[in-house]
């Protein structure tokens, strides 16, 4: 089962060889207590150690496939679901140097059932987390 | 003497399941209180949901069957903000509803309770509810299923959402649609700050959550299109008091007006792990206890 936290410590890591490192990969636990459409997720944003990554650079890897962000927002039919995780793939040319790095999550969610004016719900969360190598 | 029955909802251990607690576990729980009715949210806890595989199901009436628990209602969502360039139809709105009466009928529910998008900040449904429940009628009629939607902080019953779902039952002299009371609607003490919230958040737009305070006697001027209600609570205290709902004057009332429905325990409050597992056991000694009480003093007079 993953960590209470919506922030998982396994599933950090850089991608690409470890000479030429594109992005890295942050895991995060399904933070609502429903499924969500992925077309009601408006963004996940990710800060590491102050540097902001907008979500509309970074892609969602959820079973196995790949989604932009402009995929997600027209995605109705696929749902992010309880106790599941998804990676947020952010580039970042060099990856992150391996070590304990403080990792922040705002994902934007849409709740049609919420009044107007909570629309989008921000979920916050920050924590340290390790990338090994 | 006729009596409530007993249920809880899966929703009361948000957050354990799927980190502390599986499925089965959770049931275990539910089956240990005591309760029979068992409730559950459609895309919470199906896996695989809207296509659960026939050895889930398989598995879903094994456990049940041995835990001799009764599937109530089956909590849904129609997401008319679908996608942020547009909204569902009514048709669209009639599909997700048929999907989900016919999934429900199939994991042997009796209810579902679909929570529409809504339009403003008194959760008035977008419109597509009206036409979209008017087309799956006879469906819900076929599988035995009432169609509930929830009267939920911070609308009280004595409300234009609440009349219309009145007016559209008495039009359409439907028996499959009916009302389902959330008790949050009579809590009468402010909840604690929920985390990130602010007394500026809570006074600017969640207000509500200080109680919205319906009188209890308002129960009567509906209580006839109730077929459900979700004994929503937040924290019981080691002496069985509730420090937000007036379980005292709730439940004499709902014996008065000879209320024999369920009351599914839908537990709101802090998400530390495990504590909702003692939580809802307060809240069921607590309601066993208020329910005999008012027995008790009946009895003399049909002695």
């Amino acid at each position: 089962m993953p960590e209470r936290s919506i922030i998982q410590s396994s599933g950090f890591a850089n991608i690409g060889p470890v000479a030429a490192r594109s992005g890295f990969a942050v895991r995060l636990r399904q933070p609502n207590y429903r499924a969500l459409r992925l077309s009601l997720i408006e963004g996940i944003d990710i800060t590491v150690d102050g540097e902001h990554f907008a979500a509309e650079a970074s892609t969602i890897l959820l079973n196995g496939r790949d989604y932009t962000h402009a995929q997600m927002a027209e995605t109705t039919a696929i749902r992010w679901a309880v106790g599941e995780c998804l990676s947020v793939i952010v580039p970042r040319s060099g990856g992150l140097k391996p070590g304990v790095h403080e990792v922040g999550c705002v994902l934007r969610l849409r709740h049609p059932y919420f009044p107007p004016q909570f629309q989008p719900a921000f979920v916050r969360e920050s924590r340290h987390i390790t990338i090994i190598r | 003497m006729s009596s409530f029955k007993y249920g809880v909802s899966l929703y009361s251990y948000t957050d354990d399941i799927g980190t502390v607690m599986d499925l089965d576990e959770a049931l275990e729980h539910v089956a240990d209180t005591g309760a029979t009715g068992i409730e559950i949210l459609s895309e919470s806890h199906i896996p695989a949901y809207p296509m659960p595989s026939t050895a889930w199901i398989d598995r879903w009436f094994a456990r049940i069957e041995t835990l001799r628990l009764v599937p109530t209602n089956m909590a849904t969502w129609v997401d008319t903000r679908l996608t942020l360039t547009r909204d569902m139809s009514e048709q669209e709105g009639a599909a997700q509803l048929a999907q989900d009466l016919k999934l429900a009928h199939r994991l042997g529910f009796r209810f579902i309770r679909p929570k529409f998008g809504v339009v403003d900040g008194e959760l008035t449904p977008h419109p597509i509810w009206r036409g979209a429940v008017e087309r799956v009628l006879d469906l819900a009629h076929d599988l035995n299923l009432i169609i509930m939607p929830e009267i939920h902080a911070p609308t009280p019953i004595r409300h234009p959402v609440t009349e219309a779902y009145v007016d559209f039952i008495q039009k359409t002299g439907t028996r499959n649609f009916g009302l389902l009371i959330d008790t949050g609607i009579f809590q009468d003490r402010p909840l604690p700050y929920w985390p990130g919230e602010t007394p500026e958040i809570r006074k600017a737009a969640l207000s509500f959550l200080d109680g919205i305070a319906v009188p209890v006697e308002h129960l009567a001027e509906v209580i006839d299109y109730v077929p459900f209600i979700q004994a929503k609570f937040h924290h019981i205290d080691e002496h069985l008091h509730d420090h937000h709902i007036p379980w005292e004057r709730i439940v004499p009332m709902l014996k008065r007006l000879n209320y024999t429905g369920y009351l599914s325990s839908e537990y709101e409050g802090a998400r530390d792990p495990w504590v909702a597992i003692e939580q809802v056991r307060r809240q069921h000694c607590l309601l066993r206890r208020l329910e005999s009480a008012y027995d008790a003093a009946q009895e003399p007079l049909h002695a």
